[in-house]
């Protein structure tokens, strides 16, 4: 079974180099450097997203080591967010608002392929719905809402418009990244209410990113904040 | 020596996380089930019902119990069976003590690991049974459960 969530994983890798291939060059970082960076930011948050879940539910990292490989058994969002992030901030401190909104796009795009990784999973289904793209799964007469695949339109679609008025925000360090945390945590929060669970889910989190982008999209476009001197013409 | 005493406070933190509220001792031990026995209690039962086969020594299972433990505290309609296969009894009364102490699972005891097979399944842990009121199985869910899976499923046995 965990080899349908390696294949989700790489679903959601293909659009991060996809997206860095098209649009990194604009980084002075370099298309691999920030690969390098957005893999082991997203490594980084996997694990501390594990432990956190662990220590969480009352299971010892130390004690049981080998629980840490079971990704399947829950990641916590926020802790997994806040430490892909700071390490993104930790690798890319020398430049650090051209790594960020380099990487932004990407972000934006990979968390839609993990979305649409649900195909693999064969977990894309929600709450129940009449719509007319309500699906079923095997063998049951309820219909429900695709919401894996409502996440996954809305960020590639997002991720697609990022990078196209990206000249335009390159004057405004940190309006990308501030988008992209905006959208991200939007979308999720948007789709939350259509998922099963048996909680309330992240959705502090979520309102903690969409604040958090907001004010940062806000902080970059301020009107007496001094642009950025073009690249292209120092 | 600067980096070693955060990495050594958060190691000593995690560990201190780990939590077994319970002595085992206090756990009754496990009565043993048989397949017709079994089959019995979902045919006969009126609720839909949930039935998660565990092993203390199995690694995914440690990752899954608390989530179970979530949904049986949750899901209060639903009825949760946990059928312990291949083990004994003192591992599955640490395990119980460990991560369900006070969870409304009713647990129950196969060491020969027969009757998930016999329901359907194999003799690989985890496996999780979801069944509509009167026995029907609607899904087999096999290894480890996530949370958005184990929420559908419940929600789709208890539509039926």
């Amino acid at each position: 079974m965990e080899f349908t969530l390696l294949a989700a994983v790489l679903i959601g890798v293909l659009p991060v180099y996809l997206v860095l291939r098209w649009d990194g060059h604009r980084c002075g970082t370099g298309v691999r450097d920030l690969w390098d960076i957005a893999l082991s930011a997203a490594v980084i948050g996997l694990f501390v997203g594990r432990l956190a879940a662990m220590i969480s539910a009352g299971v010892s990292p130390i004690a049981h080591p080998a629980d840490i490989l079971i990704v399947r058994g829950g990641v916590a969002t926020g802790p997994a967010t806040t430490a892909a992030l700071a390490a993104v901030v930790w690798m890319g401190r020398r430049d650090l608002w051209s790594v960020l909104d380099g990487l932004a796009p990407a972000a934006v795009a990979g968390l839609g392929g993990w979305h649409a990784g649900c195909l693999a999973r064969g977990a894309c289904l929600g709450t129940p719905s009449d719509l007319p793209w309500a699906v079923a799964q095997g063998g049951s007469a309820i219909t429900r809402h695709p919401v894996e695949i409502y996440a996954a339109l809305a960020l590639i679609a997002a991720a697609v418009t990022l990078v196209l008025v990206r000249p335009r925000l390159e004057a405004r360090p940190g309006s990308a990244t501030g988008i992209a945390l905006f959208v991200a945590a939007v979308v999720r929060l948007a789709t939350e209410p259509m998922r099963p669970a048996l909680g309330s889910g992240p959705v502090g989190w979520y309102s903690v990113g969409v604040l958090a982008g907001a004010s940062l999209v806000l902080w970059a476009l301020r009107p007496g904040r001094k642009p950025a001197p073009d690249p292209d013409t120092g | 020596m600067r980096r070693i005493i955060p990495i050594a406070a958060v190691m000593l933190l995690a560990a201190a996380c780990s939590s077994q509220h319970t002595d085992p001792a206090d756990i009754p031990d496990l009565p043993a089930v048989t397949t017709e026995e079994l089959q019995q209690v979902l045919s006969d039962s009126t609720q839909p019902t949930v039935v998660n086969v565990w092993a203390s020594w199995c690694i995914p299972c440690r990752s899954e119990a608390p989530l179970l433990e979530q949904a049986a505290r949750t899901a209060t309609d639903v009825r949760f069976i946990g059928l312990n296969v291949q083990d004994d009894q003192d591992g599955a009364r640490g395990f119980i003590a460990q991560f369900f102490p006070d969870a409304a699972i009713d647990h129950l005891f196969d060491p020969a690991g027969e009757i998930p097979v016999s329901l359907g399944g194999t003799r690989g842990v985890p496996m999780t049974f979801f069944y509509a009121p009167g026995g029907q199985l609607v899904d087999l869910h096999a290894g480890v459960i996530d949370e958005r899976t184990l929420a559908l499923q419940i929600d789709e046995i208890r539509s039926r």
